[in-house]
């Protein structure tokens, strides 16, 4: 295994956490924030991968797809929000989990309908292709580069929102006391509506990154949504910084087991073993380190609730 | 009690006719219809158990439906055809991955339950995709149906479904024998107000993962059951859509009561069949009604026939 | 009977226990008094379990059980009711004692029916009948007054037949008769149990309680009989504003 290749692969747990960060903030916010379970979540991921795609095919433009298909997810978002979502504030999760299932077979079903079922293929626009020259004489897409050095600026910006103003502080005081903040007059439908409209459009644009990567199919949201949820238990609900920091974890343990555990496995014992017990192993590696977390942890690593 | 009991004598009655009366009427899929359905009601009694009662809101409940039919399906690809021996793997398989999922889990509470239930389950799902030897993704055959001495033939339609149909008696006897019992109550009683219940003296910790284990071995045995019903077993048994699924059941027949899961599996299962009978794309109005029946009807089916009792 | 030592627990930047020394002396009934925001629903989750405190040292009957959880407490004979009534709304008053006396019984089962069995119920509606209780056994507590939760509670805890109660402000709400009954009902309880009483009502401190100990900021400013309380010039320069 030479130092190019785990490089590489670093990279690529890099561009997944990154990815899943950009899911789990808005997932996190809006946990901490409302206390809802929103498992269609990963349905606006989905939502705004074939919206942009759609986009950028009918204006012929990339960047005029990326931004339609934001905007359209934002929409969507708040629209699902005020139509459905709103009456749930106030029930047990379990009603909020079995709400949301509906909204994904929905919506699974919807974009079945439009598009097909058939996978959507997509590639990078071509100033985004190519390759760029890293140290050492390897090389990594241009593309997979991009979406690093975007998700850390989205989480840098999203750190600094949280952070230093005063959406933020309202943002921070509603995750560890919501009544507090609803007692102090701040417009809370509004604040909850534009959290949720937030947090959609980062799975959206989440959804359109991944576009020319990963398969692009009915159902891809959900996929992605288990692994966020395996990283908002790591991280802890309601904070930006164990969204960011699970995330990492995730991406980067997820990534580099897919890739090493299977080699490493058979340098131990033999190549057949391995070969059976690797892929399995290595899909069950995040698993296990989220076992193993909650074990010391329960309330994971981050957590911005007292209890 | 005397409305219920008249009730229950009447609807166990039907059931017993639908064998003779599918096969009068040269319907005999409805014979298969209710067999599954039956099966599944199986495995929502047994989620109704840690959810209901238990005040646990599992997620992953599916993925015991999938280790019971991988049980049978791999021991048969080895030769293994006994039933007897098939069923107690399923059922004991089962409970153990209930105790190591539980032991995890169970410390947690609320939103972290839900999502690790279901993270949990996802691993098993693809723990089963990535199994190459015994299907992966596509599954497997079961060629063979479990074979039980010749005492009963599996493949025999009606005598598969009446096995089925006392099984399902039979579970849900036990389930309410359970929470009636001292330990029912005392699991009952965390659900209900836990700090009171550490205050008596009840520690709710060991009540929840021994019911979750009773739980995950009984929904174990639904899916032997199912194994041989399909005679096919996919990884998909073990999707979080099937554990969704069987969480609706619990709920819409309502948690309060043993028969509740029951209707709801026919509720929603005889929905189903209806809706994709009409056409291809029947999730897209699946979807919304759930949505609708979550916000609209809160006590369930079977709480027309019982007040709320804990 | 019950030994405190240095207990202390700090929130942030917020000291609600604060080294607080206190016994309490088997048979007596003790009250913790104090202006709001002391700390003494701090002070009792600690002594409950339900809080651990972050330095200091509990003894009960001699068994450190400082680092004990609080059910396992509950087994040993430390009882406890809280501000809020916490009962089983959805089930009787029977039910909710029978409860009680099947934790203390400390046996289970998988299969015989809890509700109708008379060991539990039995001792249950004895006690029913002690607190006042017994025309209401049927009754769903969901339906009951809030007098009336709180008499279930009594039960409740009794039910455990406990060594020591930690009664966390058993007058709270209620009306001047259910204050009446209640008065009644612990000063019948002072002969045969040990008793620590968190309490805002004065009237029912001076009654009840053989000594009491003022609670200021999370320390024990006084300690003592209760003329000696009402004399002490630390406690009325704290409860300024306060009849004592």
């Amino acid at each position: 295994m030479s130092s190019a290749l785990l490089f590489e692969q670093l990279l690529n747990g890099l561009q997944l956490g990154v990815m899943l960060f950009l899911m789990a903030a808005g997932l996190t916010l809006v946990l901490g924030i409302m206390n809802f379970v929103n498992l269609a979540h990963g349905s606006l991921y989905m939502v705004g991968a074939y919206l942009a795609i759609s986009a950028a095919q009918w204006t012929g433009s990339y960047i005029a797809g990326v931004v339609l298909g934001l905007l359209a997810t934002l929409v969507v978002g708040m629209a699902i929000e005020v139509i459905a979502l709103r009456t749930l504030y106030q029930r047990d999760h379990l009603d909020q989990v079995l709400a949301t299932f509906g909204l994904i077979l929905f919506f699974n079903e919807l974009i079945a309908i439009l598009w097909g079922r058939t996978a959507l293929f997509t590639t990078v626009p071509s100033w985004l292709q190519g390759h760029i020259e890293l140290f050492s004489g390897s090389r990594y897409p241009v593309y997979r580069a991009a979406i690093i050095v975007a998700g850390l600026f989205i989480g840098a910006a999203l750190w600094y929102v949280v952070a230093r103003t005063r959406l933020g502080m309202l943002i921070r005081a509603g995750a560890s006391n919501r009544t507090m903040v609803a007692a102090l007059g701040v417009n809370i439908r509004l604040l909850y509506t534009v959290v949720f409209g937030f947090g959609a459009a980062l799975a959206g644009l989440a959804g359109l990154m991944a576009g020319p990567i990963y398969t692009v199919q009915p159902g891809m949201g959900e996929e992605v949504l288990i692994q966020v949820f395996v990283v908002i238990v790591i991280g802890g609900i309601g904070s930006i910084r164990g969204a960011f920091a699970g995330a990492l974890i995730v991406g980067i343990v997820d990534t580099l087991g897919r890739a090493f555990l299977r080699p490493m496995l058979a340098t131990m014992v033999s190549p057949v073993a391995a070969e059976r017990v690797g892929p399995a192993l290595a899909s069950m590696l995040i698993y296990l380190l989220m076992a193993v977390v909650l074990a010391a942890r329960p309330s994971g690593l981050f957590s911005a609730r007292n209890v | 009690m005397r409305r219920e009991l008249v009730f229950w004598a009447i609807a166990v009655l039907l059931l017993v006719a639908v064998p003779p009366v599918a096969t009068t009427l040269g319907q005999p899929f409805y014979i298969d219809l209710v067999r599954r359905i039956m099966i599944l009601a199986i495995a929502a009694v047994s989620l109704n158990l840690i959810l209901g009662y238990g005040g646990m809101v599992s997620f992953g409940h599916a993925a015991f439906l999938g280790v019971g039919a991988y049980a049978v399906g791999i021991l048969a690809f080895h030769g293994i055809t006994s039933g007897w021996m098939q069923w107690v793997v399923a059922v004991a398989a089962s409970g153990l991955v209930a105790l190591a999922i539980g032991a995890v889990s169970i410390r947690t509470s609320g939103v972290y339950f839900i999502m690790i239930t279901l993270a949990f389950s996802q691993m098993l799902y693809y723990l089963g995709t990535s199994l190459e030897r015994y299907g992966g993704d596509d599954g497997m055959r079961l060629r063979t149906t479990s074979q039980f001495s010749g005492l009963i033939n599996l493949r025999d339609p009606v005598a598969f479904y009446y096995l089925a149909l006392v099984l399902m008696l039979v579970s849900m006897f036990l389930v309410y024998r359970l929470v009636n019992s001292r330990f029912g109550m005392a699991l009952r009683a965390a659900r209900s107000n836990e700090a009171r219940t550490r205050a008596i003296g009840f520690s709710p910790y060991p009540h929840r993962l021994l019911a979750f284990m009773i739980a995950g071995a009984m929904c174990g045995l639904a899916g032997a059951l199912y194994a041989n019903h399909t005679k096919y077993i996919t990884p998909s048994l073990m999707s979080w859509q099937q554990s969704g699924d069987l969480m609706f059941m619990v709920i819409l027949g309502g948690t309060a009561s043993i028969a509740g899961p029951v209707l709801g599996a026919f509720a929603l299962l005889l929905v189903e069949d209806l809706l994709s009978g009409w056409t291809e794309h029947w999730q897209v109005i699946l979807g919304p009604l759930l949505v609708l029946s979550v916000i609209f009807f809160r006590r369930g089916l079977a709480g027309v026939f019982h007040k709320p009792h804990a | 009977m019950l030994e405190i030592r240095g207990l202390t627990k700090t929130f942030g930047a917020l000291r609600a226990s604060d080294g607080i020394d206190l016994e309490v002396v088997e048979g007596e009934t003790h009250a913790v008094i104090g202006p709001n925001g002391a700390g003494k629903t701090t002070f009792i989750d600690q002594l409950a379990g339900n809080l651990r405190p972050d330095a200091g040292e509990i003894r009960f009957a001699g068994e450190d059980i400082t680092a004990l959880p609080a059910h396992k407490r509950a087994r040993k004979g430390l009882a406890r009711s809280f501000q809020i009534t916490s009962v089983y709304l959805e089930l009787s008053a029977l039910d909710n004692v029978a409860l009680a006396v099947q934790a203390r019984s400390g046996r289970t089962g998988f299969w015989r029916s809890a509700r109708s069995d008379p060991s539990l119920t039995g001792p249950a509606e004895q006690v029913l009948a002690e607190v006042g209780l017994a025309e209401r056994r049927h009754m769903l507590a969901s339906n009951m007054s809030h007098g009336e939760h709180r008499q279930l509670e009594m039960a409740m805890v009794l039910a455990t037949r406990p060594r020591l109660l930690l009664l966390d402000e058993p007058m709270a709400g209620m009306s001047g008769e259910e204050s009446q009954r209640m008065i009644g009902l612990l000063t019948a309880l002072k002969r045969r149990q040990t008793v620590v009483l968190v309490e805002h009502d004065m009237d029912a401190v001076f009654r009840l309680a053989d000594r009491i100990s003022v609670l200021v900021y999370g320390q024990v400013i006084a300690t003592g009989s209760p003329e000696q309380i009402r004399a002490n010039e630390k406690v009325r320069k704290a409860y300024l504003g306060e009849d004592a």
